[in-house]
């Protein structure tokens, strides 16, 4: 059997093109699809010229906030003074989002090359793999990737022959959402509390045990490849909608669909195809309610609003949303909006670090009041006390993860006020179940 | 580049200069300023000199920014925080605290600045050139509201302060005080209570510290700001809290299992400093105190620590007389400290109040007055004798184990402490038997049979039959009237103290070479600036442990450590190099570090050359002393040697210091010269980082001495033996000049020696039946004495031999000036009265001086410091007024001089401007281990306890944690002997035996011990060698065979 399912003709595979095909998880098996070509050409070319490719391409961070890949590259010093690292960001922790385990599990090889082709270009001699810790298999898949790469001489001491040092090591996390936010993540492999710093200093400046950082996603880094192969100009085609959002992207959808998955499309894709088409549509009788279109961080969208959103980065936005990590979460007419936002809310009050007192104690406390209104103890008032909650939480925190959970909460309560009035006022749930 | 207002106003303020207060502003700036190597490299690389100077003014920058409309012009690098406090603008913060890394996590302190989409975080950003910055805008203040609301909904309503309540005296906050940090700010931002939806969330929890005898907690008040963590970690480079589980229920915990001793606290009590809701407070013992008392104090009294060297200033809080709590000056004030403390300094405050305190003076029984004259009519045998064991006695007694420790378990889970005799609880306590042979007297009757007998014993056997022992633990003042007493009055130089005990090896070797006798740096340099510490034979973080936290922090910054220890103290286990050799082989290891930098070619030849003699000496002497041979010696591996020398001579700054355990010598001399030897070779000494620290036990050691309280020495270290200085010094006292002897006097362990022609004595604050070498001995010379007259708190060992007993008073009883390891001269300030009919103790020496004849015109201390200065040419420029904040480091040889952070920049104090080297060779210790006593012992201080213990051992939090005495044996060893933790040993030296528990540790290495010297019950100094140092008669401490039998 393959992948979950069929390539669909909608879909625009470049990173999942060997998803399903096991033989592409050994060395050999990626050598003869192609692999590794590109980190050799890219140890060819400067450092500069590969950086200046991936520019081209106009690859943006897929991690959630869509910052130009190449552009960050160009942060980090061009002398090196002090030891320059890269972090690779496999701390896929949002709910909703499952792209870059399927990258890792299917194509580790990929994710390597990529790193490695990254490394080179920031002149990292060491690059860290933080790896989610519940990813079992992904890691093993992974370090027996690494285990291969390092056998064959495609890294180490003397990568590739081309007397470059690129070292990589796989760090496993312990089970923190925060520790997917950059600095809580080297926090973390530094042996400290996963608490998100103080930026600035940027890591690019001062990063990984204080010296200049570069940290990418799995898939921002898996696109590098094919980049180096078929050239920057060529990425940058694949375009749907927007110019400045270019590529393909890895959606993970989920919930109420008839076949969840992930599917990789073209920039500027439109949601309403990716649900209804790729995704399999809704169950026999169900109506689409609304949709998290970029991980559970971001706003929800009606079913409207959704039928109407071009997924690419600005197309979210235009819809008071975000492309986020491309984490589809669809839900039809049976889903009860306020238990789901509950959930949410629920989730980043464990996840929160604990630092900042917004965050700290305005998602426990968001939570309660979620909770009591799903108990019918709610009051009125409890809605404007929950969306003053959420301004504060908004925008005054070190990272933005009580802005994530503000997030959903806000827009849940401006688009389906009336679920929670009904539980306000009856103590029971609008949805029909 | 063209110095700006600011930095003009910087100078102008500058510490040694002008010695004020300076702003709050000027003290971040320096901070940042200093702790920026990348700006050091940058002036490095330019041929700065990276001296006192420049390290602080080298701003590259300056930017201009607006705060709430008023511009103000900050260093780069700065952040808005610092800008609107040098404005003077009060932007509320939490987490922050001044020298803590910044966290920015409360979020109180959002700002608006004009331009940015988000309110920033004032005081984690950085200042701007232009930026205009509003602090108080609505958005700013409704999100400190916010802030504020948030923490208050979980914060126990009960233990608000009542409204109208006062501000407790610099109180951080405590139970039942006026209103703390956190609550003032609640007020100040009219933050609402909303009980109606109080406690949605439940109160915060953390680790409680049940049981612990100082701290504790009460985590239902935490705010999470995180400044505890942050200052066991980055303040005392402990790091025994830390935060826990995430979201709501993130609290605070003790190490990993909730028990401080697990994760190594040292209960210094930076976390009560900072903690800004009390959540985190010290245990008042509550019979003693209640709490009431606490709440409000009268008054809070600046004054410093009695214990170590270090002179922390410390704050008194004192209620219905008594001092019932310490806490540290603020962070940012110019104190040798910077607030910290030690647990001796914050918990050991107690003593004072103890139910031992003498409140009346005390005459021995017999004594009666006929005609005008007392005399001694009670039975000759009984004669010094009471009904108590003799130290020699004691010593094999019984001991009970070291009780369980109660700290992080709840009280019930301890075993039962046995009550009754034996409760080690109250062993300590005088008992009240001890004052059986004595009858409270009055004060008339007590000071006339003092001068009577004083006078007798010298007008019968002459002046040199008396001898007095000063005291290290008071003031110059008193020191100074006592040894005027002597010299004058009594006509004799039998004048000394316990620095023969401790640094009279150091001085001796520094006298000879540098003609100096105290240190030449400061701590602050070592802390700042020093690239390398050379750390010899000095448990810093136990015996002096705020300067301990101080090296630890400038090992973080990036100083190399190198450690010469026989124990592996914390010191060294954090050390790049611990040079860990075999007890006494000091010299060769010096030497062979020498000799190693000079085959590497890396001695300073021009510093030799311009500022030395005897180098050629010297090398001639070091030249034996290879590294293989060193390592033979000292059982040091020769590529540690030659590692350590090669650091500690490139430098480029390398400072040193040193305490016990090379001073306690046979050859401490010699010890001392040979470190000497390697500090001139290599130059470091007299720059700004190259600092030579020899560091100093006790509070007031180096005070004591510096105003003439050794036998030699008048004031400043001018010679009883120049006809010149007697000249003066008889003048000044108003004396003939041939009543001033011309003979320097007997030294203690000279005193204290068979032969000694000393028949009459007066012992002050001083307990030498426990702290001399070999003391069953010395027990039965002081028994043969004539006279024997005490001044002291407690009835002591030493006192209970006495004749009469003088009542005295505490540190926190009287005024004066205390000098600490650094020549800082600082100020004691009295919080209290002595307790009863106790009195002053320069009251005391002065009505003494009276009616010995010579008149001490004195009405109060400032009058004797105004002689002092007179007569002390170091201390010309010296007067109180001048000495309020941070005192001054002599020398201050007039009123304009604001003395001197660190010396010798151009010449030593030497004819000839230059110092001299003296080539030393290696001798062992006097006493090695064989068969019979396969074991070397070696002597010193516990964190918990101070010199005799007379005044640590009844603070009850201080005790608490050391109540019986214990010797550290290595497992390997222990397992030999089939010994156990806490079992009892029997340790036996040449001299005498003790019984003891074992405490089981691998800081001593095999076959050697470490027992601690405070406890009266297992005398350390009933084992010891007294074999003493021919030029300072500095007893053997450190290095003694023993025999250890198990005793179960």
């Amino acid at each position: 059997m393959g992948y979950p399912h069929p390539t669909h003709p909608k879909e625009t595979p470049v990173l999942s093109r060997h998803f399903g095909d096991s033989d592409a998880r050994s060395f050999d098996g990626w050598k003869r699809r192609g692999g590794y070509a590109s980190l050799e050409k890219a140890l060819g070319m400067s450092r500069e010229q590969v950086t200046e490719e991936v520019k081209t391409s106009g690859l943006r961070g897929r991690g959630g906030a869509g910052f130009p890949c190449g552009l960050k590259w160009t942060f980090m010093p061009k002398q090196r003074t002090q030891p320059h690292y890269l972090c690779v960001n496999a701390d896929e922790s949002e709910p909703g989002t499952f792209k870059d385990r399927e990258i890792m599990r299917w194509t580790p090889h990929a994710v390597i090359e990529g790193a490695a082709i990254a490394a080179y270009a920031i002149q990292a001699e060491q690059t860290y793999v933080y790896i989610r810790g519940e990813f079992t298999e992904a890691i093993a898949i992974m370090q027996q990737a690494l285990d291969e790469a390092y056998i064959k001489g495609v890294l180490g001491i003397n990568a590739m022959g081309k007397g470059v040092r690129i070292d990589m090591t796989i760090h496993r996390g312990a089970g923190a959402y925060i520790c997917g936010e950059e600095t809580a993540l080297m926090n973390s492999i530094e042996g400290k509390r996963g608490n998100p710093r103080i930026r600035p200093p940027f890591p690019a400046a001062s990063g990984l045990f204080g010296c200049p950082t570069t940290i990418n996603n799995v898939e921002t880094l898996a696109a590098v490849p094919p980049i180096i192969e078929q050239g920057g100009a060529w990425y940058r085609a694949i375009c749907l909608s927007n110019p400045n959002s270019t590529g393909t992207k890895l959606f993970s959808v989920c919930g109420t669909v008839r076949s969840p998955g992930t599917y990789e499309v073209a920039m500027g894709f439109p949601l309403k195809d990716l649900v209804h088409d790729l995704a399999g549509g809704m169950r026999p009788g169900r109506r689409l309610k609304a949709v998290i279109p970029g991980g559970s961080s971001v706003p929800i969208l009606t079913a409207d609003e959704a039928e109407a959103t071009l997924l690419d980065y600005e197309g979210c936005v235009a819809r008071g949303t975000m492309l986020g990590s491309g984490g589809v979460i669809v839900m039809d007419d049976s889903v009860d909006m306020v238990y789901q936002i509950m959930r949410l809310a629920r989730f980043y009050a464990h996840e929160s670090c604990a630092q900042c007192t917004q965050c700290r104690e305005g998602t426990a406390w968001t939570t309660k009041i979620l909770q009591r209104i799903l108990h019918g103890q709610g009051k009125l008032e409890d809605l404007d006390l929950l969306l003053d909650l959420s301004e504060q939480m908004t925008g005054t925190t070190i990272c933005v993860l009580s802005d994530s959970c503000a997030a959903p909460v806000v827009s849940g309560i401006r688009k389906f006020r009336d679920e929670f009035e009904a539980y306000i006022d009856s103590g029971r749930a609008v949805a029909q179940v | 580049m063209v110095a700006s207002a600011v930095e003009l106003r910087l100078r102008n303020s500058r510490r040694d200069t002008a010695n004020q207060f300076v702003s709050a502003e000027a003290v971040t700036s320096w901070r940042r300023i200093y702790n920026s190597r990348a700006k050091a490299q940058y002036f490095l690389a330019r041929g700065f000199a990276l001296d006192r100077d420049s390290t602080y003014y080298f701003f590259l920058t300056m930017i201009t920014l607006s705060i709430d409309g008023r511009a103000v012009t900050v260093p780069n690098g700065a952040t808005i925080l610092d800008a609107a406090r040098g404005l003077a603008i009060d932007v509320p913060t939490l987490c922050w605290y001044p020298r803590l890394p910044v966290v920015g996590s409360c979020r109180l302190c959002l700002v608006s600045v004009a331009g940015a989409p988000k309110l920033m975080a004032a005081c984690a950003a950085q200042a701007e050139e232009g930026m205009a910055v509003e602090t108080e805008t609505p958005a700013a203040v409704a999100n400190r509201r916010s802030v504020l609301g948030l923490l208050l909904e979980r914060y126990p309503t009960d233990r608000l302060a009542p409204d109208g309540q006062d501000v407790a005296v610099g109180a951080a906050g405590f139970d039942g005080g006026g209103p703390n940090e956190f609550e003032r700010l609640l007020r100040r931002y009219a933050v609402p209570l909303r009980p109606e939806r109080h406690h949605e969330l439940a109160l915060r929890t953390g680790d409680e510290r049940p049981g612990d005898p100082m701290i504790r907690h009460d985590m239902s008040t935490c705010i999470l700001c995180t400044r505890c963590v942050r200052a066991c970690a980055d303040l005392q480079v402990v790091g025994v809290l830390d935060v826990a589980q995430r979201g709501e229920r993130a609290e605070i915990v003790v190490g990993g299992d909730g028990d401080p001793d697990h994760a190594a606290c040292t209960w210094c009590g930076e976390c009560v400093r900072v903690c800004p809701t009390g959540a985190i407070h010290e245990v008042l013992p509550p019979r003693r105190f209640p709490k009431e008392r606490v709440a409000a104090p009268e008054r809070a009294v600046r004054s410093v620590c009695p214990y170590c060297g270090v002179g922390c200033q410390v704050d008194l809080h004192v209620r219905e007389n008594a001092v019932v709590r310490v806490t540290s000056p603020w962070i940012e004030e110019d104190t040798p400290n910077s607030g910290s403390t030690c647990v001796k300094g914050r918990f050991g405050y107690d003593f004072p109040q103890h139910r031992d305190r003498l409140r009346a003076p005390l005459i021995r029984r017999g004594w009666v007055k006929r005609r005008d004259r007392w005399r001694y009519e009670g039975p000759a045998a009984e004669r010094r004798r009471g009904p108590w064991l003799s130290i020699d006695d004691e010593g094999e007694r019984p001991k009970p184990r070291p009780p369980e420790r109660a700290v992080g378990k709840p009280l019930a889970s301890l075993s039962h402490i046995p009550r009754g005799p034996d409760d080690v609880r109250d062993r300590v306590a005088t008992p009240a038997s001890w004052y059986e042979p004595f009858r409270e007297a009055t004060w008339d009757e007590a000071m006339e049979l003092v001068s009577q007998e004083l006078s007798r014993i010298r007008r019968e056997r002459g002046p040199d039959a008396l001898a007095v022992f000063c005291s290290a633990k008071c003031t110059n003042e008193e020191n100074y009237v006592l040894q005027r007493m002597f010299r004058a009055g009594f006509n004799t130089n039998n004048v000394d103290h316990c620095t023969r005990l401790c640094h009279s090896s150091s001085v001796a070797a520094m006298q000879r070479a540098l003609n100096t006798s105290a240190a030449s740096g400061s701590m602050r340099e070592v802390e700042e600036v020093s690239d390398v510490i050379f750390v010899a034979g000095a448990n810093v973080t136990e015996a002096h442990p705020v300067f301990g936290a101080a090296v630890k922090r400038a090992q973080r910054r990036g100083a190399k450590l190198i450690v010469a220890d026989t124990r592996r103290i914390e010191l060294a286990q954090r050390a790049d190099i611990h040079l860990h050799l075999l007890p006494g082989t000091d010299v060769a290891l010096f030497n062979a570090m020498l000799w190693h930098i000079i085959t590497r070619d890396l001695h300073d030849r021009a510093f030799i050359a311009g500022r030395t003699h005897g180098f050629d000496a010297v090398r001639a002497a070091v030249e034996p002393y290879t590294l293989q041979r060193a390592q033979t010696i000292t059982g040091v591996p020769a590529a540690d040697i030659a590692q350590a020398a090669e650091l500690f001579a490139r430098g480029p700054r390398s400072s040193t210091l040193w305490a016990m355990g090379l001073t306690q010598h046979a050859a401490g001399t010699d010890i001392v010269a040979s470190l000497l030897n390697l500090i001139l070779a290599t130059g470091m000494i007299g720059r700004w980082g190259a600092a030579m620290i020899p560091i100093r036990g006790q509070n007031n050691v180096q005070g004591a001495s510096d105003v003439g309280a050794i036998p030699m020495f008048y004031t400043d270290y001018q010679s009883v033996a120049d006809p010149a200085v007697r000249r003066r010094f008889a003048t000044a006292w108003r004396v003939p000049e041939e009543s001033l002897s011309l003979t320097p006097g007997l030294r203690v362990t000279e005193v204290v020696a068979e032969g000694s022609p000393v028949r009459g004595m007066y012992i002050f604050g001083e307990n030498p039946i426990i702290s001399d070498p070999d003391v069953a001995h010395a027990e039965h010379w002081f028994q043969a004495l004539e006279f024997l007259a005490v001044q002291d708190l407690f009835l002591t060992e030493t006192a209970r031999l006495a004749d009469v007993v003088l009542p005295g008073a505490s540190y926190a009883e009287k005024d004066g000036t205390f000098v600490n390891t650094e020549r800082r001269i600082q100020r004691v300030r009295k919080a209290c009265e002595p307790p009863g009919e106790a009195r002053g103790d320069l009251e005391i020496l002065i009505e003494l001086s009276n009616r010995a004849g010579l008149p001490a015109p004195f009405a109060d201390p400032r009058e004797v410091m105004e002689e002092i200065a007179a007569v002390t040419p170091s201390w010309a420029g010296v007067t109180y007024e001048r000495l309020d904040m941070a005192g001054l480091q002599y020398p201050v040889p007039d009123r304009e001089s604001g003395g001197a952070a660190f010396l010798f920049a151009d010449r030593f104090p030497t004819g000839d401007g230059r110092g001299t080297m003296v080539p030393v060779e290696y001798l062992p210790p006097s006493e090695l281990p064989n068969d019979q006593y396969p074991f070397m012992m070696n002597t010193g201080r516990q964190l918990y306890h101070w010199h005799t213990g007379t005044m640590t051992r009844r603070a009850k939090g201080l005790d608490a944690r050391e109540p019986v005495p214990t010797v550290e044996l290595n497992p390997a060893d222990a397992a030999e002997l089939g010994v156990f933790d806490g079992d009892p040993v029997r340790l036996v030296s040449r001299r005498n035996a003790i019984l003891i528990a074992a405490r089981i540790s691998d800081r001593v290495q095999r076959r050697q011990l470490f027992l601690p010297f405070h406890f009266r019950e297992a005398a350390a100094n009933l084992l010891t060698n007294p074999a003493l140092d021919p030029y300072a008669k500095i007893p053997e401490f450190k290095c003694c065979a023993v025999r250890v039998e198990g005793a179960a």
